[in-house]
């Protein structure tokens, strides 16, 4: 089974089609490069699968299957409950609740001493909504039917929004560099490790010994993400301050921090030294030997050739070739739509 | 924690406050009238920071909620109403009841951003205005609901505290100066907790960049509503203090958008964001609206200034004046606030230089 399998994904925005009826698969422990001209709708692609967009058309499965919070009674639930909470404020509104407060509780108000009355403020507040059912019946279906649909509908929007899709196993850095600039080094990491906490609110609140362990293992387990990308010693310097290459290699550390199983790189060497390249495409297959698979897009050709097992070319929004990246460099189409036509005289 | 690191001008400020009626000779109608009010506005302004200054949400309708605890103590407590809880279980519910309005307001909105929620939640405190105006039987109209002399524990007498040397009732002076106090110290340590933990960083996360943050897993529309919780639970909290130090909830015009408005440049003016900061801009600004311009009314009467108390030679008159020159001042020289965050002095200053950017 594939690790990501794209079908014919097709995004429209207005009249412009960027990507059209691409499909490509990736196999497990690969690594595959996505290239093309500025422009060909790569980054489009990476979006798709991320769940920034929506496809227009087509899916993306992700070991088989669409990325998606499951359709569960729990859902069912929530929605219900919304929709009758909902229903309760339309009723109150309905009955008016000034009127319903002061027949129900104001008027059977005892002494300092007395027990409250549950027994009598049940029985008034019924009679009183008796004398009005139609109005509340009404106005508590409306609202229940409002509360319902609109929770669900809600819920069908985000379902393969793109904290889901990273919580099912997909990372992904970005091409213009998305760091928490004003965050730590270290900080930065540990956003990304949101996902291994457990405690809860009170264990925070009271910084409880509980939550204290989780986030020294948190810690730890960031320190050490960033020993592996290279960036051991920078903990607590301010993202904003790495030079270019280090923000990269920090930007790769947080997406690790997720515990990805495919890893989207988008660019990962622009603006990189030949170097600095070397050692991204070592940091790379250091990656792939954790057994996570990477997709990347990139320009450097040098890079592309030496580390990709599969290479597609993309090309105004399609694919034009897909292959080992020997046989890709010699495709006249990807030569073509990188250099232009050769003339003929 | 080192000692470098320890938060000394909290520290400073409650200790300050904690010493106070222990002094001879200190004015115990001042610190019953006027320190109470402070500590409960100090926490308000505390809970807007959650909403504000972590989560990064322009709230302008905290005083709703604010407005929210007073009702719920109100109702819980008054002779009128047949529930006559006690003091801790009313404290409770306002906290929690505010927390899930404010739950149930900003669900719909989570979509919105930047201006457009600010729009809403303004919306919102309009409408909680007039609800409170119009519900008369639920809150007494524009006269509020008085008397609210709860007993502390549910079914337990209050014990004679005289025995003490502590007034008549824990409502008194000073016991309940010193429970408004623990409450605000018990606030700030919680909020500390929660900015060090793994919700305060997602916060910040989702503030700098929502996208990138979405990409990590972090769920934005969930982080949104921690932060709206927590932000209107202290907020209903302050309003319970506010409410059964002054014995009655004050009528809706203490809740209205001047309150929210006060609140936010309590928060500009100390510094978005740092606990430390809040608590100075609500010294300065509440200390200065509530505290220092009654004085100085009262010396300049009796200088005799101002014989005829004309309202424009009073300080109190100018009050709002002084408040809107106080902003413009720090927003033109200092716009992170006196005591800024040290995130916050990062993002306002942007113009050093960034690498690769």
């Amino acid at each position: 089974m594939a690790a990501l399998e794209v079908q014919n994904l097709t995004m429209r925005f207005g009249g412009i089609t960027a990507v059209n009826g691409v499909s490509f698969a990736v196999s497990p422990g690969q690594i595959y490069s996505v290239i093309g001209p500025n422009g060909a709708g790569k980054t489009t692609v990476f979006n798709a699968i991320t769940g920034i967009y929506q496809p227009t058309a087509g899916h993306v499965l992700f070991e088989g299957q669409r990325v998606s919070r499951p359709f569960t009674w729990k859902v069912v639930a929530s929605a219900v409950a919304i929709g009758l909470v909902v229903a309760v404020f339309f009723g109150l509104a309905a009955v008016n609740v000034d009127l319903l407060w002061k027949a129900a509780v104001r008027d059977n108000a005892g002494g300092a001493k007395d027990a409250f009355p549950t027994a009598k403020v049940i029985d008034d507040a019924g009679r009183y909504i008796g004398e009005r059912r139609d109005n509340a019946i009404t106005a508590a279906l409306v609202g229940f039917a409002l509360g319902t649909a609109g929770s669900l509908v809600v819920w069908q929007r985000d379902r393969r929004a793109p904290d889901v899709v990273c919580r099912g196993g997909i990372a992904r850095t970005f091409q213009n560099i998305r760091l928490f600039q004003a965050m730590t080094v270290l900080e930065n990491v540990l956003v990304g490790m949101t996902r291994s906490y457990r405690a809860n609110l009170l264990g925070v609140a009271v910084s409880g010994p509980g939550h204290r362990r989780e986030e020294d293992a948190a810690r730890r387990k960031a320190a050490e993400l960033l020993k592996f990308v290279g960036l051991a010693g920078k903990h607590n310097e301010l993202a904003k301050n790495l030079p270019y290459g280090d923000q990269r290699r920090l930007e790769i550390a947080r997406a690790l921090a997720t515990e990805p199983r495919l890893l989207l790189l988008d660019e990962p060497a622009a603006g990189m030294n030949p170097s600095e390249t070397v050692n991204l495409m070592e940091l790379i297959r250091k990656i792939r030997d954790r057994g996570v698979t990477v997709v990347l897009i990139e320009h450097h050709m040098n890079l592309v050739m030496g580390i990709s097992d599969r290479v597609a070319v993309l090309d105004y929004g399609v694919k034009i070739a897909e292959g080992p990246p020997q046989e890709v460099s010699r495709d006249p189409k990807v030569i073509e739509a990188y250099l232009g036509k050769e003339e003929v005289s | 924690m080192t000692l470098a690191r320890l938060p000394w001008f909290q520290i400073l400020v409650l200790a300050t406050f904690a010493a106070y009626p222990l002094i001879p000779g200190t004015n115990a109608v001042r610190g019953s009238a006027q320190f109470v009010p402070l500590f409960s506005f100090a926490i308000l302004a505390l809970g807007l920071n959650v909403v504000v200054g972590n989560a990064g949400l322009l709230h302008l309708g905290i005083a709703a909620f604010f407005g929210i605890g007073a009702y719920v103590v109100g109702i819980l407590t008054v002779p009128t109403f047949p529930f006559h809880s006690s003091f801790l279980v009313a404290m409770v519910l306002a906290t929690v009841i505010s927390a899930a309005v404010g739950v149930a307001t900003a669900a719909p909105t989570l979509r919105l951003r930047g201006d457009y929620l600010a729009l809403v939640t303004l919306g919102f405190g309009q409408i909680f205005i007039y609800a409170v105006r119009n519900l008369t039987n639920v809150t007494g109209g524009t006269q509020g609901l008085t008397p609210i002399l709860p007993a502390m524990l549910p079914g337990i007498e209050d014990p004679d505290t005289r025995a003490l040397g502590l007034g008549p009732t824990w409502r008194g002076y000073p016991s309940f100066y010193y429970i408004s106090l623990f409450a605000l110290a018990g606030t700030l340590v919680f909020l500390r907790n929660l900015e060090n933990s793994r919700l305060g960083r997602a916060w910040v996360a989702i503030r700098e960049d929502e996208l990138a943050a979405s990409c990590m897993g972090l769920n934005p529309a969930r982080l949104k509503l921690a932060a709206i919780a927590i932000g209107a639970g202290l907020a209903g909290m302050a309003g319970c203090l506010y409410a059964t130090g002054l014995k009655g909830t004050a009528g809706p015009q203490a809740f209205d958008f001047g309150r929210s408005m006060i609140t936010l440049c309590c928060l500009i003016l100390g510094g978005l964001g740092n606990r430390s900061g809040v608590l100075l801009g609500v010294l300065l600004l509440i200390g200065f609206d509530s505290v220092l311009t009654p004085e100085i009314d009262t010396w300049l009467q009796e200088q005799r200034v101002n014989p005829e108390g004309k309202q424009y030679l009073k300080v109190a008159g100018w009050r709002l004046f002084v408040f809107g020159l106080a902003l413009i001042l720090i927003m033109r020289y200092r716009p992170e606030g006196l005591l800024p965050g040290r995130r916050q002095r990062h993002e306002l200053h942007t113009e050093e230089p960034t690498p690769g950017a």
